[in-house]
């Protein structure tokens, strides 16, 4: 009998192999990048380690270390705070667009569309430099605008604002930043939300007398409520792993008032070369994200299905 | 005085079009500021009120960039690294693809493909000292292939190419063309790859705009200066004391041209891609 399913399986595989051959390739370099990388990680995890000399087990010492780690857990604040800052105007901005963008008789809809989307296609390391020329204190358009305003209404009575040099303001200044970078790629999403919504719905809506509000109350909100869900994982991810932005933008500074997770963790890695430690605390984040991803997600279909 | 209703309609159209064009031109307003600034001289740049357009127009920064910086061979190395891993991204995935969407009965074939799309979940930060590792120990650190090789076995590639082909290139065509003796690879190759030029464009796209903005992973892997991409060597003219912001100004306009062309042209692609990312969850 054992002989018998093992020449079937082997018959199989023969006659299969095309399968195994075209997905090769792939699986080798998916192996070396992404299989084994997630298994030494973990090893690394319980490590003391330089990328140098011979790794040392020093068994949960990393995750003890972590608790203690002040610069961490004041950048998974800073990720959160920035989080807070952006995430809402962004997706408040992408959901008006995307809207104005779905309507039939909008005109110069190609223009809207580019103006807002190209950002995210553009290398962020130039325009983080084009925006630290804006934020300058003294020196900056941004700053003249507002002493601009300023001067039509003196009542304000508002001062040029230091974006980069102070430490209550440079999370404020990335997170305009990364309004300006991702709220295109954002109402992309939601437009094609937006368009997988049958007409009838709306028709039906207004037949009821429901208004334009009302329609978007009652109709839209929660078909859209999985694009929503989708679009909010996503910031979550990228505010967590942010990096380019405020790498060039302020290199978490002053101090470490703008560092965010994903920067605090390069540095680890890259620039203090603690291998075993910089992995563990990947690991734990990313476990933790992944739960608080579950249980949002859990959440909103809960919600959906009480409805 | 009474306006009608179609009057008060069309006035608020036409705030509701100054409010949006407003607000698309803030969003361009960067752009127009690299523009201007990139001829514009350092004293220039920092003048209040800010000249909104520069007088004199300087074309002085693209000359000092040629002088002082390897400006021109960074482009040249973005241009060897975004194209190799563009090139190797849409094989593999491609391949792969085509073998998840045309080989269903493969023992193992459910399994693996559930394997890839779990791996979409795993950040890149988890992943990022081992790689690292990985490609010190194949002497790979400084060369181009540490730059086109990690990233082109993306998931999300082939789940991307196996939706495309299984929908696209009917299961008739390619028993036809077993029968008339194409080997498999050839009805890979002559049928299923014309047929997905679509999807291949729109992969190629979102990975060219990925590739050619790396600026962490060049950071770790690329040492020596003939080596580095664009972005690392905007970075880099960043000065401890001073920066010639004229000169980077300048630097990123040749940085940042190719992408908006490259969008332009491939825009319909590109919204097709972040799309698929999304309905697929």
């Amino acid at each position: 009998m054992k002989n018998d399913t093992e020449s079937q399986w082997r018959r199989d595989i023969i006659k299969y192999r095309h399968f195994y051959l075209f997905i090769s390739p792939f699986f080798i370099l998916f192996a070396a990048f992404s299989l084994y990388p997630v298994l030494f990680s973990l090893f690394l995890s319980f490590m003391k380690w330089n990328g140098l000399t011979q790794w040392k087990w020093v068994g949960l010492g990393n995750f003890t270390s972590m608790l203690y780690d002040d610069i961490l857990w004041r950048s998974l604040w800073n990720t959160l705070i920035i989080g807070l800052l952006y995430i809402p105007p962004m997706m408040i901005l992408a959901f008006i667009f995307a809207q104005v963008l779905n309507a039939e008789w909008l005109k110069l809809r190609a223009f809207y569309r580019a103006a807002l989307f190209l950002p995210c296609v553009t290398p962020m390391v130039v325009i983080a430099i084009v925006f630290s020329l804006i934020f300058s204190s003294e020196k900056g358009v941004l700053n003249y605008a507002i002493m601009g305003v300023g001067h039509m209404l003196p009542f304000l009575h508002l001062k040029p604002i230091p974006w980069l040099e102070s430490e209550s303001w440079s999370k404020t200044s990335v997170a305009i930043l990364v309004v300006w970078r991702w709220t295109g790629y954002n109402m992309i999403i939601m437009l094609a939300g937006l368009q997988g919504i049958p007409m009838e719905y709306y028709e039906a809506a207004m037949v009821d007398g429901a208004g334009v509000w009302e329609r978007v109350k009652s109709v839209t909100m929660p078909l859209m409520r999985p694009t929503f869900a989708f679009c909010g994982l996503l910031s979550l991810l990228g505010t967590v792993y942010m990096f380019d932005e405020i790498f060039v933008l302020t290199n978490g500074g002053p101090g470490v008032s703008s560092m965010n997770f994903g920067l605090y963790l390069f540095n680890l890695s890259f620039t203090d070369f603690k291998f075993g430690y910089a992995s563990c605390v990947a690991y734990t984040v990313a476990v933790a994200v992944f739960f608080i991803t579950l249980a949002g997600l859990r959440i909103t279909r809960q919600r959906e299905e009480a409805k | 005085m009474s306006t009608s209703p179609k009057m008060r309609r069309m006035l608020a159209m036409g705030v509701f079009y100054v409010v949006l064009t407003a607000i698309a031109f803030l969003f361009l307003f960067p752009f127009y500021w690299l523009l201007i600034s990139a001829f514009k001289t350092q004293a220039q740049i920092f003048t209040i009120p800010p000249q909104w357009v520069p007088r004199p127009i300087i074309f002085n920064n693209f000359a000092e960039l040629y002088r002082q910086t390897d400006l021109f061979r960074a482009f040249l190395n973005s241009c060897i690294i975004s194209g190799g891993n563009v090139l190797l991204t849409l094989f593999l995935c491609s391949l792969a693809g085509y073998a998840f969407a045309k080989y269903p009965q493969a023992r193992g074939h459910g399994k693996l493909f559930n394997f890839i799309l779990a791996s979409m979940m795993i950040p890149g930060a988890v992943t990022l000292i081992p790689s690292f590792l990985m490609l010190v120990w194949l002497h790979l650190i400084n060369t181009y292939w540490a730059m086109i090789i990690p990233g082109s076995a993306s998931a999300f590639g082939i789940f991307w190419m196996r939706q495309y082909v299984s929908s696209n290139v009917p299961d008739d065509l390619v028993n036809a063309a077993r029968i008339d003796g194409c080997t498999e690879f050839e009805i890979y190759w002559r049928i299923a790859v014309p047929i997905s030029k679509p999807a291949l464009a729109a992969l190629g796209i979102m990975q060219l705009i990925a590739s050619w903005n790396n600026l962490m992973w060049a950071f770790v892997v690329l040492r020596t200066s003939n080596m580095l991409t664009l972005p690392v060597v905007i970075y880099l003219l960043q000065g401890e004391v001073r920066t010639p912001f004229g000169m980077l100004m300048a630097g990123g306009l040749m940085t940042t041209l190719p992408l908006i062309l490259a969008f332009l042209f491939f825009q319909k692609q590109f919204v097709a891609g972040i799309t698929a990312g999304a309905i697929k969850q």
